[in-house]
């Protein structure tokens, strides 16, 4: 997913370090302000984190739609046809790597919900396991970001663009 | 590693990278990859180079390093 837009067709072009700095903000502030806004009373929670988080959530979802207008973005998610081979290739193998990172995130998750589960039905430990509306809805829009930001992510963090002359 | 002279013939042609990159249908970026050494063109890439800088292939891409220019100069020269 990207934003194509009349005026800049490749993408908006950004720095290395602001595209890594944006890709580190959304991954970090989205789970951030979830955490906060969904933390229960008994946890410690209240009014105040509550908007914190909402605010921490905004803010990533803001660095979310800068990143849909970047070209990296674009190189992510463009049609093949509209890639050169460089292009074809790098996306190719982020797409792998990202494919990978993503499938065990949710393998690592699944496997912690279950053995929470398994452990609080045998009264041993009650860990934090989600349970609510509000926790599933949070889980699936972090895992619908992670997944469409990842390939991105990856190119990002691969060797750097040339200096353009 | 392939190595290439892509740097030095296009600057002999006063060419920019985005000149070079719209002759050859590739983005600018690319051309930047190809002269750093970070990417290794296919084979048809290779021949579209050469071909634009009327050269054969093997001048503009080489699996060995090139010698330096000025030592390529000297042993003609001498």
């Amino acid at each position: 997913m990207y934003i194509r837009s009349k005026s800049r067709p490749a993408g908006r072009q950004m720095s290395t370090p602001i595209i890594r700095g944006l890709i580190v903000g959304l991954y970090t502030l989205y789970p951030v302000g979830c955490i906060l806004q969904l933390l229960p009373e008994s946890w410690g929670g209240g009014t105040a984190l509550s908007v914190a988080g909402l605010i921490a959530v905004a803010a990533s979802l803001i660095m979310f739609a800068v990143l849909a207008g970047s070209s990296l973005q674009r190189q992510a998610q463009e049609q093949e046809s509209e890639l050169d081979e460089r292009e074809r290739a790098d996306r190719n193998k982020a797409a792998f790597y990202a494919h990978s990172v993503f499938s065990s995130v949710v393998l690592l998750g699944l496997i912690y919900i279950m053995l929470t589960t398994d452990m609080a039905d045998a009264g041993k430990l009650d860990l934090w396991r989600p349970s609510t509306g509000d926790h599933w809805n949070a889980i699936f829009w972090g895992l619908g970001l992670l997944s469409v930001t990842l390939p991105g992510a990856v190119l990002a963090f691969g060797k750097a663009p040339p200096d353009m002359d | 590693m392939v190595h290439n002279r892509l740097s030095v013939f296009r600057a002999e042609r006063n060419l920019s990278r985005k000149d070079l990159a719209e002759q050859v249908g590739v983005n600018p970026q690319t051309i930047g990859y190809l002269e750093r050494g970070d990417y290794a063109p296919s084979v048809e890439l290779a021949l579209k180079l050469a071909a634009l800088f009327d050269v054969p292939v093997e001048q503009l891409f080489s699996l060995k390093p090139f010698a330096p220019l000025a030592a390529s100069l000297k042993n003609q020269e001498s």
